[in-house]
């Protein structure tokens, strides 16, 4: 919505914070400390060098029409509405491409300058359609308030002349339409897809009074590149791009400000709202994650919360085999109670545990591990992050003392070499990746480190990158190799290393490194990448002034995912790059409260803030306030229940908000443990995979609809805000809450912001956090305590947690998934843009357009070999099972390599991954798994169960679906 | 007979060992190995290696019996804590 005249903002503030995220002041930030003061209508302004005179007026209250201009986007001066008066200066400069000089004297409003504004409006005007009243823009809508800012009466060229008044609707999008007949060819929504999102899918087509915003080749949007980000959207200033919500459900009349859940970059958004709908999510241009981009996910894929599909009533049943019945909280707790004290009593203490999940909020996290300890009485507490970024916390916690990532991601803007590990950014973590290739375009070198050739290498204006395309598997052999080169060709940064590092773990670290066994020349036949290459990008990385690391589960997801997360961490301290901007070891978290919940103590051995079970002092604080003692045992890891289930000594689980049905490898093995427990209490929002084997249904909250904090990849805590009531009537925490007084353990909350003081007054690293603070400062980024009372942007600035950084050797070691004759293909898995994870919230929402079902790339050498053409049916095999998917022709990766993704359930991607893991952690080895291939007519016959069981469960489930509408109908009477 | 659920602490235990072979001779390898054990282990998973290592030594290598006899001489001199709590309960 646009502002013209803000009286709150009369003098610029030197901070950001004096800013006003709501408001446009029509040019980037300049981010000079050289101090440049003018006069603008004679109002004295000091801002700094390279300031546009359009922005430097904004921040001195007054506000210039202006229509091209956004200060999300360089300035471009193709409307010239925003043309200005200057002291000494010929003519009428465009204010927005005019940069500050000291004494400047600049008028706004003359009436040369008004009539000027009106003929361009009425240039405008005459070929803009004028039916502003049932225009989905009515009331939001630039070009109307500019018209109105200077005073348009009339338009006196008429309107039968040429115009582009019946130019044809693309409505190909789902999510927005573009009518080109509204369009005033600013380019903005072209710039925002340059600058913003980097796609560079949009164009000004033609030139003078033909020029058009074309996508692609004049595609239909949905047939072009363009990636569905919003940008162009948010930049247009009429109703030509205009979310089709709106246009159906009309302006939205609240807002509030919350954070996405889906990655792990944590955009901020504005929840627009009327009454309790939700009508759009806009990047929040006050985030410090995002500042005000998206990605196609967190701007559009949120009708899920509103499906159909959406449990709303808990229910209970006694076998996987019974029809689930519906009852009140009270009973569905009272059941649930009852048979977890009932296991207990008969299997023992050890026998029941709960998984976090690493999407729900921290506060619900942490209780939810409580709830393990405190009320079930051991430590069988584990979250989603066993199977992704567990090694990042074993890795980093042995190294540099904390197990989190090193930076913000506009650390990446000064950033000289950006190296990318097993991390796909651009579908990911789109919003960073956009991010990513700014600084590309910029000319930050980059160096890929993957089997696939993923699309950040690809960067319209960003350079050739290096891609390292290694065999899946041998990632410690090439960072081993890379290291080699830096220590061998005296590229160290010594300083740091003398002045900041562990001397003897140098030394011995430095001696193994430099053996000739780790050299490019001898690791190349493991790796399948030239020596020469290794020795390039080790030399570029090294020599830049700042080498910035971004990883992923390329990474991680390995039987020496743990070495490999120490092999990153030596690389960036054996250059120095700690501790400073632009530099840094980045791991990429991948759902949206992945650093969070590890953060709250999810992991079996860990209490909140990484704090050891069995460190007698940590115990007793926590004791002191929980009021009962604590296991000084680890507890059992998610594997290791399976595994204990599967023997009879593991009977029951509480699962909030995660699948792990379809997300943890070897599908077999999974079911047949979830079959093996007695009771299994499932929290989610739909009937997932995992709850198709419960006992125990209880209704989830989605992240509308609830308060709480989730935390990023860069430690950053953000408030998430209630925009809607929680469908069920309670917040995730609060049915934890009611459980463990079920259970007989209290717990009386009566906000999240009370249950984050409790965790403020256990964890040494949130000591200062808390709900005003978050209020005040928008976000805070841990460690925030005395040390620390703003937050830690930058860790290890000055030394580490555990004073000295430590070199880790780490030893390569091939992984025991090998391809062999009967197997001689390498699976490796991975994500796409549109879809999230298990896709459980995606595949409810339009975004299953982009993407609808999972398919098997494969190289064309590898297709032809076995006679396999682009959509033929594939049978995968691997040493623990087989599935079924479509075939697609690839070259991203290199022969011998096959790749799919696991959104859908029945695809069965992780029948076929194996048990494999890390050596230290357990993280499951997803991105290796020796698979043979072939051409095939039918699905596998695990496909063929899970069609039956699903349809099973579907109709065990529907009389309750039905019952839980009817009684949700009456409620809402 | 070693049911997979030992089977698979073996494999996990051999991979510990394996990934720690750098820190030296076999004491401290083992010493290593031990501690994380310790560390990251659940009670009962010592247990149970602890348990196949004198039933069925065999099945283990020279490297995975130090290691356990180290974890298992660890644990003999702890003492498990009870639980009032859920003791009190059952």
């Amino acid at each position: 919505m646009l502002h013209y005249y803000d009286p709150s903002i009369q003098s610029y503030e030197p901070s950001k914070s004096g800013l006003n995220p709501d408001f446009d002041y029509g040019t980037p930030a300049s981010v000079s400390e050289t101090l440049v003061s003018i006069s603008v209508d004679g109002r004295a302004i000091t801002v700094p060098e390279g300031t546009s005179v359009l922005r430097a007026s904004a921040l001195a209250g007054i506000n210039i029409p202006k229509l091209c201009a956004s200060d999300n986007l360089e300035a471009f001066g193709s409307c010239r509405l925003c043309a200005v008066e200057i002291e000494g200066r010929r003519g009428y400069p465009a204010s927005c491409t005019t940069p500050v000089a000291e004494g400047m004297e600049v008028t706004t409003q003359t009436g040369k300058l008004a009539k000027m504004r009106r003929n361009i409006m009425e240039l405008y005007i005459s070929d803009h359609p004028l039916d502003c009243l049932t225009c989905p823009a009515n009331g939001n809508c630039e070009l109307q308030d500019v018209a109105g800012a200077v005073g348009l009466r009339e338009v006196r060229y008429g309107f039968e002349g040429e115009n582009h008044l019946d130019a044809e609707i693309d409505d190909s999008n789902p999510y927005f339409s573009f009518d080109p007949s509204k369009c005033i060819v600013c380019s903005r929504c072209v710039r925002a897809c340059e600058e913003v999102q980097g796609t560079f899918a949009l164009t000004i087509e033609g030139r003078g009074f033909d020029s058009k915003v074309a996508a692609s080749q004049n595609d239909p949007f949905m047939d072009s590149e363009c990636v569905s980000c919003g940008a162009c959207v948010q930049a247009c200033p009429t109703s030509t791009l205009m979310e089709k919500s709106v246009i159906d459900a009309g302006q939205p009349e609240h807002s509030v400000v919350t954070t996405c859940a889906y990655c792990g970059v944590g955009c901020s958004f504005k929840a627009e709202m009327k009454g309790d709908q939700l009508i759009r999510m806009v990047p929040y241009k006050g985030g410090e994650a995002n500042h005000g981009h998206s990605c196609v996910k967190g701007r559009f894929a949120f009708g899920y919360a509103t499906h159909d599909d959406r449990i709303k009533e808990p229910m209970i049943r006694d076998s996987i085999n019974d029809p689930w019945k519906v009852v009140s909280w009270d009973e569905a707790l009272a059941f649930s109670a009852k048979k977890l004290k009932g296991i207990q009593a008969k299997y023992g203490r050890e026998s029941i545990g709960g998984i976090t999940s690493s999407r729900c909020t921290n506060e619900e996290t942490y209780l939810v591990q409580k709830l393990v300890r405190a009320a079930f009485g051991n430590n069988n507490t584990d979250t989603c992050a066993r199977v992704c970024h567990s090694p990042t916390g074993y890795g980093l916690k042995t190294t540099l003392g904390e197990s989190a990532g090193t930076q913000t991601f506009d650390s990446v803007m000064k950033a000289d070499t950006i190296m990318v590990i097993g991390a796909n950014p651009t579908d990911a973590h789109p919003v960073f990746g956009s991010l990513m290739r700014k600084r590309l375009r910029q000319g930050a070198k980059l160096i890929v480190i993957d089997p696939r050739r993923i699309d950040v290498l690809n960067t319209p204006h960003g350079g050739e990158g290096i891609h390292l395309p290694l065999r899946p598997g041998t990632n410690v052999a090439i960072v081993n190799a890379l290291a080699h080169v830096i220590v061998t060709e005296g590229l160290e940064d010594q300083n740091f290393i003398n002045s900041r590092c562990d001397t003897g773990a140098y030394n011995i670290w430095r001696t193994f490194i430099a053996e000739e066994r780790n050299s490019p020349e001898a690791m190349e036949e493991v790796t399948g990448v030239s020596a020469s290459k290794v020795r390039e990008a080790a030399r570029v990385y090294a020599g830049a002034g700042n080498g910035a690391i971004y990883y992923g589960l390329g990474v991680t997801e390995h039987s020496q995912g743990s070495t490999m997360v120490m092999g990153i961490a030596n690389l960036a301290l054996a250059t120095g790059n700690i501790g400073k901007e632009g530099g840094g070891v980045n791991p990429l978290r991948g759902q949206n409260n992945v650093q969070g919940s590890c953060d709250m103590g999810s992991f079996p051995h860990e209490l909140p803030g990484y704090q050891h079970v069995n460190d007698p002092k940590v115990r007793e604080r926590f004791q002191s306030v929980w009021g009962v003692p604590i296991d000084d045992e680890p507890g059992l890891r998610i594997p290791n229940m399976f595994d204990a289930a599967i023997a009879g000594t593991f009977k029951a689980m509480y699962v909030q908000g995660e699948d792990i049905a379809q997300s943890d490898p070897n599908t077999q093995h999974v079911e047949a443990a979830l079959k093996s427990l007695d009771c299994l209490i499932v929290q989610d929002i739909f009937l997932n995979e995992t709850a198709k084997y419960a006992h125990v249904l209880l209704p989830g909250s989605t992240f509308l609809e609830k308060n709480g904090t989730f935390t990023n990849a860069e430690r950053r805590i953000n408030r998430v805000r209630k925009v809607m009531e929680p469908i069920a009537g309670m917040e995730d925490w609060q049915v934890t809450m009611a459980l463990s007084n079920a259970l007989g353990y209290p717990m009386n909350y009566n906000h999240p912001s009370e249950i984050m003081d409790e965790i403020a007054s256990l964890t040494p690293t949130f000591t200062g956090v808390d709900y005003d603070k978050l209020e005040q400062l928008g976000s805070i980024q841990w460690p925030c305590n005395d040390d620390n009372p703003q937050g830690t942007p930058t860790m290890h600035e000055v030394e580490f947690p555990i004073g000295k950084g430590r070199f880790a050797v780490t030893e390569y070691l091939a992984t025991e998934e090998r391809a062999s004759r009967r197997f001689p293909l390498l699976l490796t898995t991975g994500r796409i843009l549109s879809q999230y994870n298990v896709g459980a919230q995606t595949r409810r929402t339009n975004n299953s357009d982009w993407h609808e079902e999972d398919v098997l790339e494969l190289h064309p050498s590898d297709a032809e070999l076995r006679g396999v053409s682009d959509g033929d049916w594939l049978g995968i095999s691997s040493r623990v099972g087989h599935t079924v998917l479509r075939a697609k022709l690839s070259t991203r990766m290199l022969p011998g390599v096959v790749y799919t993704t696991f959104h859908h359930p029945g695809s069965g991607a992780n029948v076929v991954t194996t048990d494999n893991s890390d050596w230290a952690t357990n993280c499951p080895e997803y991105k290796v798994t020796a698979v043979q291939v072939e051409k095939v007519s039918q699905p596998s016959d695990w496909q063929r169960d899970f069609v039956d069981f699903d349809k099973r469960q579907q109709a065990l489930l529907k009389p309750a679906m039905g019952q839980q509408e009817s009684r949700h109908a009456n409620t809402l009477k | 007979m070693i049911d997979q659920q030992v089977n698979n602490l073996i494999k996990m235990l051999d991979q510990i060992i394996a990934n720690n072979r750098h820190h030296g001779d076999d004491d401290k390898v083992t010493d290593v190995a031990a501690d994380h054990l310790h560390k990251f282990w659940a009670r009962s998973m010592k247990q149970q290696v602890i348990e196949c290592a004198n039933e069925n030594p065999e099945a283990l290598s020279g490297l995975s019996r130090m290691t356990i006899g180290k974890l298992a001489g660890a644990a003999d001199s702890k003492e498990s804590l009870p639980h009032p709590q859920c003791d009190e309960d059952r």
